[in-house]
């Protein structure tokens, strides 16, 4: 067997390739960079024209303001992310929800002697709507939804709930447990619930039903209504509208 | 007058209960107490009768069918009371003043309307000021007489007024 040994010049040429290796990479490295930031030069260009065109039906027209969300999450980008830079320079966008994000906590504190600090989110974009004038009428719940994501750089002021049909807005920092959750589905729809209504649908012991409600009725969430029949009812003004009242 | 516009509580079936938390109960009573004022000062009613108080619609919401228990309805009649906005007629608190208006503001009403009108050193009937033609226009045109000489007795202790008694009505003297 014959090998060839690894003498002084193989390992200099070795040396020597590897370093051609490290420039080439080198130069290619710094040619896909400029290339990248090119085409982010021109992204974001198109980006600034598309955006220049479309200011105005961004803030107007909620359809189109969501599937520019959609868009948006699609290649990564949080048009939200900060206030500042050319995000809501150009399309004041970020304004947009950092605007309606200020109403939505003047609307809550507004209503809050009322309902204890939750709102059902239509409620609370019907109030909106009404607080803030005509020009408000194409707001969604998608809308509020995120500008109350958005809220929460603010700290943990506000808590999304789902409930299933829909979504409550708790504008007041309180320990909800699960069973108070469920309580408050329970209730949706009609703005009360009963301890026996709880027992039957959630398979839940008295004592528990009990314990949940009376929570939530210390908290001032609820109210107790004696004259119900057959059973005694838990109110929650803040699931309650007017037009429920005659049922 | 149009129909009087009841609050949002009104049709809330718990506001016909007294509420076990306290704050809520507060919140609850601070509405009550609105409430009953608004609504007489909507109607122009001075005085509220304990009998009949259980069946007016004021607590008596037959819509959603919840009222206001005598208990409950006395509880806020008391919150009236703190406020010096209401006064019992009898010792057996059967009868009620409600006052949305204090004595001390009527009296400023009537003494301005004497002012603008040129009235002053000149005499008026209590009737004349109640239900006569010059006073159709003023809030105080048809006041209980109760409150009307209540606030007549402000005015003469600021000396802005003298009653006087002539041929058997009663009259008013204003400076």
């Amino acid at each position: 067997m014959h090998r060839r040994g690894a003498g002084i010049a193989a390992i200099k040429k070795k040396n020597l390739a590897q370093a051609r290796y490290k420039d080439k990479g080198t130069e290619l490295a710094s040619e896909q960079l400029t290339q990248l930031s090119k085409q982010l030069d021109s992204f974001r260009s198109y980006l600034e024209d598309f955006a220049s065109k479309h200011k105005g039906e961004i803030r107007k027209d909620a359809d189109f303001r969501r599937q520019f969300q959609e868009m948006c999450a699609a290649i990564g980008v949080d048009p939200l992310a900060s206030g500042k830079g050319f995000w809501s320079e150009m399309l004041g966008y970020g304004d947009f929800y950092y605007e309606l994000g200020v109403q939505i906590i003047e609307v809550c504190m507004a209503t809050n002697h009322r309902n204890g600090g939750l709102i059902d989110i239509e409620e609370l974009r019907l109030r909106l709507i009404a607080s803030t004038g005509r020009n408000r009428q194409d707001i969604t719940t998608d809308d509020l939804l995120m500008a109350i994501k958005k809220l929460k750089v603010l700290g943990n002021g506000f808590t999304i709930i789902p409930t299933g049909r829909s979504q409550i807005i708790q504008s007041v920092p309180r320990e909800l447990t699960l069973d108070h959750t469920a309580v408050l589905k329970a209730a949706e729809g009609k703005a009360f619930v009963t301890s026996e209504e709880l027992q039957k649908e959630l398979k839940w012991e008295k004592e528990r039903s009990y314990r949940a409600l009376d929570y939530m009725v210390k908290e001032g969430l609820a109210w107790v209504d004696d004259q119900s029949r057959p059973h005694q009812q838990y109110w929650f003004p803040g699931l309650f509208s007017d037009s429920m009242a005659a049922a | 007058m149009g129909n009087f516009e009841f609050p949002w509580q009104y049709n809330f079936p718990p506001f016909f209960t007294l509420q076990p938390n306290a704050d809520t109960r507060r919140k609850q009573l601070d509405a009550w107490r609105s409430l009953v004022l608004d609504y007489h000062r909507h109607n122009k009613q001075y005085t509220l009768d304990i009998a009949e108080a259980q069946s007016s619609d004021l607590f008596f919401n037959k819509s959603i069918n919840r009222k206001l228990s005598l208990e409950s309805i006395n509880t806020v009649l008391e919150e009236l009371r703190k406020t010096e906005n209401l006064e019992w007629k009898d010792k057996s608190k059967k009868q009620c003043m409600i006052m949305w208006r204090s004595p001390a503001e009527w009296a400023k009403l009537i003494y301005q309307w004497v002012t603008n009108n040129g009235m002053n050193n000149t005499v008026c009937t209590i009737y004349e000021l109640q239900n006569g033609d010059d006073t159709k226009d003023e809030d105080f045109h048809g006041l209980d007489s109760w409150l009307l000489d209540k606030a007549l007795k402000l005015l003469v202790s600021q000396h802005k007024a003298e009653t006087i008694s002539y041929d058997g009505s009663d009259g008013v003297k204003f400076f």
